[in-house]
């Protein structure tokens, strides 16, 4: 056994006694199976074909602790000026994985709707979730680790028919460095119902941390779920995550992904398109500086007809900052009349920095309108030309070009406070 | 306003400009004309600073200062302006923004205070009637989906809430079916002042109909090789510019 599998079976039998349902046999099975699988493979090397250019060897050498701990307390006072949507009526804070109920806010919810902290759940609540969970806990090697490790998260259920415009903002907030937090988020939109979820990752440190999170939706007939996650890591932190959404008959899946900071950026996203006339929509910006490295892997399984895809990613490179994009879409045999497009563009800003775009169609049925497309450029010389001849400084010229390239991916968010929220954002975190 | 002299440039390894010799005073309108080739555009970038061009010698004096020590964005604020032969689409920028941001740059250069959005948009409502522009414009993306002629009257647009001193357009005509000519004509002739001077770049007399100029150049091969009165616009739209290649370097004379 290795020095670093070593390391993290000790945490996790240091850590089985402080997680949640820990009596539960039925827990301790699928943790004990997630160790398993973790035990078997080890930390992902650059030979495998997922992470051909994502090395994790830097991760691997850190001795990170798992185990939950007491956070630092927090006021919302110092976090407000920082978070998206500072205003929403509902939201889930947590701080270094640990649920914090003084800064959440739950109540007014309207009937039907449902929401808390993961752990808060009972245990036979618990065990109904573990179907879901394991949705996204099947890809990675981290996956496997986040099954035994796994302590806190969001949960979310709408009940049949309930919809809910105002988005509930999910914030995890992290404080504390050597540590590592493994998180998973569950929701579920039974038939017809909708909601919004905003995922806000916040580094309040520059030591090195890694979150890693599973998070899994499930949408049943005509349901939506707009899922915006937006990660905002410290400047030496690893995020890494799997996000898998299972749609049901006409159901919508919108998912918006803002890789803004952090050392290393790991996502891997899929859909699974299973009845008739669902439809995802799938969108994403990476911004990348010094020597940082956003990866985005999705996945969008056409397994009906009449399904309908639509993914754009783009990214701004700066310095010596990496990205990675793969985009696989798979249509099987019987899934005929798919409509599925995919785009990745990306601006390359210095001659150092580096993106590896790859898209991956496997396409088995012979009905369908497919299209994919792939650019790598720099700014055009026009327009920032034509820019500066109007008076604008070269600077700001330059970050308007740049601004219009990346705010394309907010198209289609709403309710249109959230889109200009996310505007927002991305103007004050832009390091142009 | 403007004194070029003995100004050389070229594009790459190629000379373009050969030798122009040019003074623009306050409040006058000066057309070059001449034939594909001649260096039109080269001296319209030359003035506006593009960098693809690179002056080799000679100089060019704006207000009593060196043009070309200043940048583009300099020039801009100083009250230089480039109507462009092809505007640029940059989708993601508004029209809008780009109008205040231009406005109120130009204005912070000159220590005015910044327009507030009020007096703004009475401003731009004001100009885009005179250019007979639809106000859903100013919030589409600068240029973007605008058809030829909307793009020259955006041009003259920005040129109208900017209010430059010296404004340079580039083959305005270009493109314009014969109703868009007259309304950039009519946007143009509303802006001539006696401390506004203009140039008129263009290969075609047809502009000069709209736009009657106080002196016209005729450019070739990098030098002015006539200059005259609006009627030698005329002169060269009967007899083309094949006769003026043969006179070329002898008849450099100015106004």
């Amino acid at each position: 056994m290795s020095a670093v599998i070593q390391h993290y079976q000790s945490e996790f039998e240091q850590a089985k006694p402080l997680l949640p349902w820990r009596d539960s046999a039925g827990w301790q099975a699928w943790r004990q199976s997630g160790w398993s699988r973790f035990a078997e493979q080890g930390f992902p090397s650059t030979r495998h074909e997922e992470w051909k250019y994502t090395s994790v060897a830097a991760l691997e050498k850190l001795s990170l602790s798992c185990a939950p701990v007491a956070p630092v307390s927090l006021e919302w006072a110092s976090l407000k000026d920082r978070v998206v949507l500072p205003e929403a009526r509902h939201r889930l804070v947590f701080v270094d994985g640990v649920f914090q109920p003084a800064l959440s806010r739950v109540d007014g919810l309207p009937t039907g709707l449902r929401m808390g902290a993961l752990s808060a759940q009972s245990v036979q609540d618990s065990l109904r979730l573990q179907g879901l969970l394991e949705q996204g806990q099947r890809r990675t090697p981290f996956a496997a680790l986040n099954a035994a490790f796994m302590a806190e998260g969001a949960w979310v259920t709408a009940g049949a028919g309930v919809r809910m415009e105002d988005p509930i903002l999910v914030l995890f907030v992290a404080t504390q460095g050597q540590r590592a937090m493994h998180l998973a988020n569950a929701y579920e939109a039974a038939t017809g119902s909708a909601f919004a979820v905003v995922e806000q990752y916040l580094g309040m440190t520059d030591e090195p941390y890694l979150v890693n999170g599973v998070t899994s939706a499930n949408l049943s007939e005509g349901a939506t779920i707009s899922h915006v996650k937006i990660q905002q890591e410290g400047v030496r932190a690893y995020h890494i995550a799997a996000l898998e959404a299972v749609q049901k008959r006409s159901s919508h899946f919108n998912s918006h992904s803002f890789a803004l900071s952090g050392a290393l950026g790991r996502n891997d996203i899929e859909a699974v398109l299973a009845e008739p006339e669902a439809a995802v929509s799938m969108k994403g910006l990476y911004r990348v500086s010094g020597r940082e490295l956003q990866d985005f892997h999705t996945t969008i399984l056409h397994d009906s007809p009449d399904c309908t895809s639509d993914e754009c990613f783009k990214g701004v490179l700066n310095e010596a900052g990496r990205a990675v994009f793969n985009g696989k879409i798979r249509v099987a045999p019987d899934a005929q009349h798919t409509l599925s497009q995919q785009s990745n563009h990306n601006l390359l800003l210095s001659d150092q920095a580096e993106v590896d775009t790859k898209p991956q169609l496997e396409i088995f049925a012979d009905d369908v309108k497919c299209s994919h497309g792939a650019t790598v450029g720099q700014l055009d010389e026009e327009q920032w030309f034509y820019l500066r001849s109007r008076g604008i400084e070269a600077d700001h010229a330059r970050a308007l070009l740049i601004e219009a390239f990346a705010l394309d991916v907010l198209t289609g968010i709403e309710p249109p406070a959230l889109r200009e929220a996310l505007e927002s954002l991305l103007r004050r975190t832009a390091h142009v | 306003m403007l004194i070029i002299k003995d100004l050389h440039a070229s594009v790459g390894d190629k000379p373009i400009l050969k030798g122009i010799n040019l003074e623009v005073k306050a409040g006058e309108i000066h057309a070059i004309m001449g034939p594909n080739g001649s260096g039109k555009s080269t001296l319209s970038n030359v003035l506006a600073g593009r960098e693809n061009a690179t002056v080799t010698s000679g100089s060019v004096s704006y207000q009593g200062k060196d043009l070309l020590a200043l940048d583009v964005e300099e020039r801009a604020r100083e009250g230089v302006f480039l109507a462009f032969q092809y505007p640029v689409e940059i989708p993601g920028v508004g029209n809008v923004y780009l109008l205040k941001a231009a406005l109120n740059a130009q204005r912070k250069h000159r220590g005015l205070p910044e327009l507030d959005a009020m007096d703004f948009l009475a401003l731009v409502k004001d100009k885009m009637k005179l250019m007979e522009m639809n106000e859903t414009m100013l919030y589409r993306s600068v240029n973007e989906g605008f058809s030829g002629g909307e793009k020259k009257r955006n041009e003259i647009l920005q040129m109208a809430v900017l209010e430059p001193r010296l404004a340079i357009l580039d083959e305005t005509d270009s493109g314009l079916d014969i109703d868009a000519l007259k309304i950039v004509a009519n946007g143009v002739n509303s802006l001539r002042a006696p401390d506004r001077s203009m140039i008129l770049v263009t290969h075609y007399q047809r502009l000069l109909d709209y736009i009657r100029p106080d002196y016209v150049h005729v450019l070739a091969e990098g030098r002015i090789v006539r200059s005259g009165g609006p009627e030698l616009a005329h002169e060269l739209e009967k007899q083309g510019y094949a006769w003026v290649g043969d006179e070329s370097v002898a008849a450099g004379v100015k106004p």
